[in-house]
């Protein structure tokens, strides 16, 4: 699995790289702006893209805009975005099409070096990967008539894991229940909510979000 | 009515002359005609607004204006009775008709104009202008020495009438060219004249073709000059004037080409003279309505200085009195600004410096200074400059209400530059804060991520060793604490994701974070400046704190649109209202970040009938 990584802080990097490649990832670029990351996706197509969201020259959105470009550039290519804040609006902005092949973590979760990874592998085979933060967020905000309410918090467990992009199966690994469990708990969270339950993996993350969001 | 008026410009501090409107202090105007640097710049000192004798504006006395009319009826009838014995036999009456009528209608006119603006030269230039065409029809006199004097000056008619066209509207010849043209015309009627004299004295033929033609071509290219010149005058010349001076080029064109016509024809003896004769004698009879009509409308001006003087009298806001001298000058364009010492500029009425046209931009600027200060300036039309007159006696006028509007721009210019530096003192707070955000985000948080890193990765290696592990991820929990922390203190130093991402993706995190439910709708299309977005966010994240602090409420709604230039940003709630707006520092804190961007922010909150807070700022 390749990856390219644009990331302006050195230490950062470099831990970056260590860590892919310690964990059976190989690192084919690493840039320290968009437009070079750019650059290596164009040239050595990459399975996935791990992209700081705030890069030079002015810091303010040009990771979030090659992360954009390569979304609609190069479709195939996974992008996970990292941050140190994570924000509803540009989760929002970043899955606005499909949440297939995209992430957006917040930069602490490579400290969880597992996660992280899966994460990384998740997104570069077209799945997604929503910071639980951003879920939480939205599982907390205040609804005037709130169906999230009416679920059991088990239902609620499984809710943050599907829309954080875990598949059934990771869904069942984490909450260490079978995966016919898993399955019915989806089925009723979607009747309680009121969504269609049909559609991949990723196309529910995005069904969530913006459940959640309205 | 004239003595209302005498009395309020009385009132005014000024004096009613015959002539106008004399102010009682005497000011001086300096004109420029170019721009900064003075092309070439007049200075009229103490300009005062009489200027001729006193007994030559007096108005003819009724009994010169009955006699004179009197006269030019007499000259008329004597007139119709030579023509008719004239050699132009086939309709003798109606050309005997014409002549009397341009002689009538000259006169008359003439007189009109001259009770009206007696200090004009114009109305005696055209009463003499009637009498012309009789003395050259003296020439069908019987009597020898009046026919020849009728018979020298057969061509004064056509001469008198480009010195009248020419000196329109105001009696004098002001262009060189002009001046030419009248000059040497009376030199042909008077020299040729006197020629014929003396080639009659000596017992040649004076009148013989040759001489004759000669002085009617050099008559012809001197009228067609004087076209010329009227109609490039035209061009130049204010809009108020253009109409009636276009009619009189029109009808002047037209008698002149029946004219040449006419001559050429005689010269012919084509048939049909007759005719284009009498369509161009019944131009030129029909000519003195329309100068008459110009002339006593350009005296028009001086009753809206008048109106104006009237006007100023009931001490009109400073905003108003641009608009009244555009009407005083008839020049809808005038714009008025004000010289500010202080700042060593020009300024409008609302402080805004306003750079004066550069020459060659079609405007004509016009100093106005009141006791030897420079007050201000009006740019104006060029064409207002062809009545100095009237300019002098408006800006003059204007005097105590320019002194007012100048106090009006002055404070103005003052209250801007404090928002100004206000708004200074904000930004630089704004960029202090948003450089700590930085350097926190580049410097401690990325560090203590790179540590948590560092110790998953030697996590990794003590596989077999739980104690160190569970120290190792104690560290990290620890780590992963204090970046919680920092996120917050990052956060409330500066939201770096507005000036990052805009307003609508940073307003989602507030409305999801909120305590009540809150409707977000914002439709700004696009980004906005950024210290426009970051106090809009301030709005929003301040109104909905205070919300959950003290509305009680059970929902809110966060409106933030762009209409008209001015984002508008209102935060409502259902709660218990009665916020206060004073002694809180939140509110008034949110006020002053407002108000430094040249919006306001107003606050409805009545006692059980919620809060709203909007906030208006201008981003054009």
């Amino acid at each position: 699995m390749r990856v390219a990584i644009a990331e302006d802080s050195v230490l950062l990097r470099e831990g970056l790289e260590r860590l892919l490649s310690e964990n059976g990832l190989e690192v084919v670029g690493s840039s320290e702006t968009g437009e070079d990351l750019l650059l290596k996706v164009r040239s050595f197509s990459p399975d996935v893209a791990i992209v700081d969201i705030r890069l030079p020259p002015t810091h303010n959105d040009e990771g979030l805009r090659a992360a954009l470009e390569i979304r609609s550039k190069h479709p195939s290519v996974g992008v996970l975005v990292l941050s140190q804040y994570v924000e509803v609006g540009l989760a929002l902005k970043l899955l606005s099409e499909s949440a297939e092949g995209v992430g957006y973590l917040l930069k602490d979760r490579i400290s969880d070096v597992k996660e992280f990874v899966a994460a990384v592998r998740r997104v570069a085979e077209g799945g997604s990967a929503l910071d639980p933060t951003i879920v939480s967020t939205l599982l907390a905000r205040q609804r005037a008539d709130d169906p999230v309410s009416q679920l059991t918090p088990r239902e609620r467990e499984v809710l943050e894991l599907m829309a954080a992009g875990s598949s059934n199966q990771g869904i069942a690994d984490s909450l260490v229940i079978t995966l016919r469990a898993v399955e019915k708990y989806v089925s009723s969270i979607f009747g309680k909510l009121g969504l269609p339950s049909t559609g991949s993996e990723s196309r529910r993350v995005l069904a969530v979000l913006l459940y959640l969001r309205s | 009515m004239v003595s209302r008026l005498r009395e309020k410009c009385r009132i005014a501090g000024l004096f009613w002359s015959p002539r106008g409107l004399v102010p009682e202090a005497r000011r001086s105007i300096v004109r420029v005609t170019g721009g900064k640097k003075g092309v070439s710049t007049t200075v009229r000192a103490a300009a005062p607004l009489v200027t001729e004798p006193v007994d030559a504006q007096a108005s003819p006395s009724p009994i010169v204006v009955g006699a004179i009319a009197v006269a030019g009826c007499a000259a008329a009838a004597l007139s119709f009775d030579l023509s008719l014995g004239s050699e132009f036999g086939r309709a003798p009456y109606v050309h005997a008709t014409l002549v009397a009528w341009i002689t009538l209608s000259y006169v008359l006119c003439g007189l009109i104009a001259w009770r009206r603006r007696p200090e004009s030269r114009f109305g005696p230039l055209m009463v003499l202008t009637g009498f012309a065409p009789t003395v050259a029809r003296l020439e069908e006199a019987s009597t020898g020495p009046v026919q020849a004097i009728g018979d020298g000056l057969s061509l004064l008619p056509p001469v008198m009438l480009l010195h009248l066209f020419l000196a329109y509207p105001s009696g004098r010849i002001e262009r060189r060219f002009d001046r030419f043209i009248v000059v040497s015309g009376y030199a042909v009627v008077f020299g040729t004249g006197l020629v014929r004299l003396l080639l009659e004295g000596v017992g040649l033929d004076g009148g013989s073709n040759g001489v004759v033609n000669a002085q009617r071509a050099a008559i012809v290219v001197l009228a067609f000059g004087a076209l010329g010149a009227l109609i490039s005058r035209r061009r130049s010349s204010a809009r108020r004037f253009r109409t009636s001076r276009e009619l009189l080029v029109a009808c002047f064109a037209l008698a002149l080409v029946g004219l040449g016509v006419g001559i050429v024809m005689t010269a012919v003896d084509a048939p049909g003279t007759y005719l284009a004769r009498w369509v161009a004698f019944g131009l030129v009879g029909t000519a003195p309505v329309l100068l008459l009509f110009g002339h006593l409308r350009a005296g028009l001006a001086r009753s809206a200085v008048g109106d104006l003087f009237v006007e100023l009298r009931s001490d009109p806001e400073p905003s108003e009195l641009k608009d009244a001298l555009a009407r005083a000058l008839r020049d809808p364009s005038l714009a008025l600004v004000y010289w500010l010492p202080e700042y060593g500029t020009y300024a409008d009425l609302n402080g805004q410096a306003v750079a004066l046209p550069r020459p060659g931009e079609g405007r004509a600027v016009t100093l106005i200074d009141r006791n030897g200060d420079h007050v201000a300036a009006l740019l104006h039309d060029p064409a207002v400059e062809d009545e100095p007159k009237l300019l002098e006696a408006v800006t003059a006028a204007a005097g105590i209400a320019l002194e007012n509007g100048r106090l009006h721009a002055d404070l103005k210019a003052r209250l801007e530059e404090l928002r100004g530096s206000r708004a200074r003192i904000v930004a630089a707070a704004q960029k202090e804060r948003q450089r700590l955000e930085r350097n926190l985000h580049d410097g401690a948080q990325q560090r203590l991520v790179a540590l948590s890193l560092e110790l998953s990765l030697i996590e990794s290696k003590v596989e077999g060793n739980p104690g160190a592990r569970a120290q190792l991820d104690w560290a990290r929990r620890e780590i992963a604490a204090t970046l919680d922390e920092l996120r917050e203190v990052a956060k409330g130093i500066y939201p770096a994701v507005v000036t990052g991402h805009g307003l609508e993706v940073a307003l989602e995190q507030l409305a999801a974070r909120a305590a009540v439910p809150v409707r977000l709708a914002v439709h700004v299309g696009g980004r906005l400046p950024e210290p426009i977005e970051v106090a809009g966010y301030y709005v929003v994240s301040e109104s909905l704190a205070n919300v959950a602090k003290y509305a009680e409420a059970s929902k809110a709604t966060v409106d933030v649109s762009k209409l008209n230039g001015l984002l508008a940003v209102e935060v409502t709630d259902d709660g218990i209202g009665g916020a206060d707006t004073e002694s809180g520092t939140g509110l008034r804190g949110l006020a002053d970040r407002v108000e430094a961007l040249g919006g306001r922010l107003r606050v409805w909150s009545p006692n059980g009938g919620g809060t709203r807070v909007r906030a208006e700022i201008p981003c054009a």
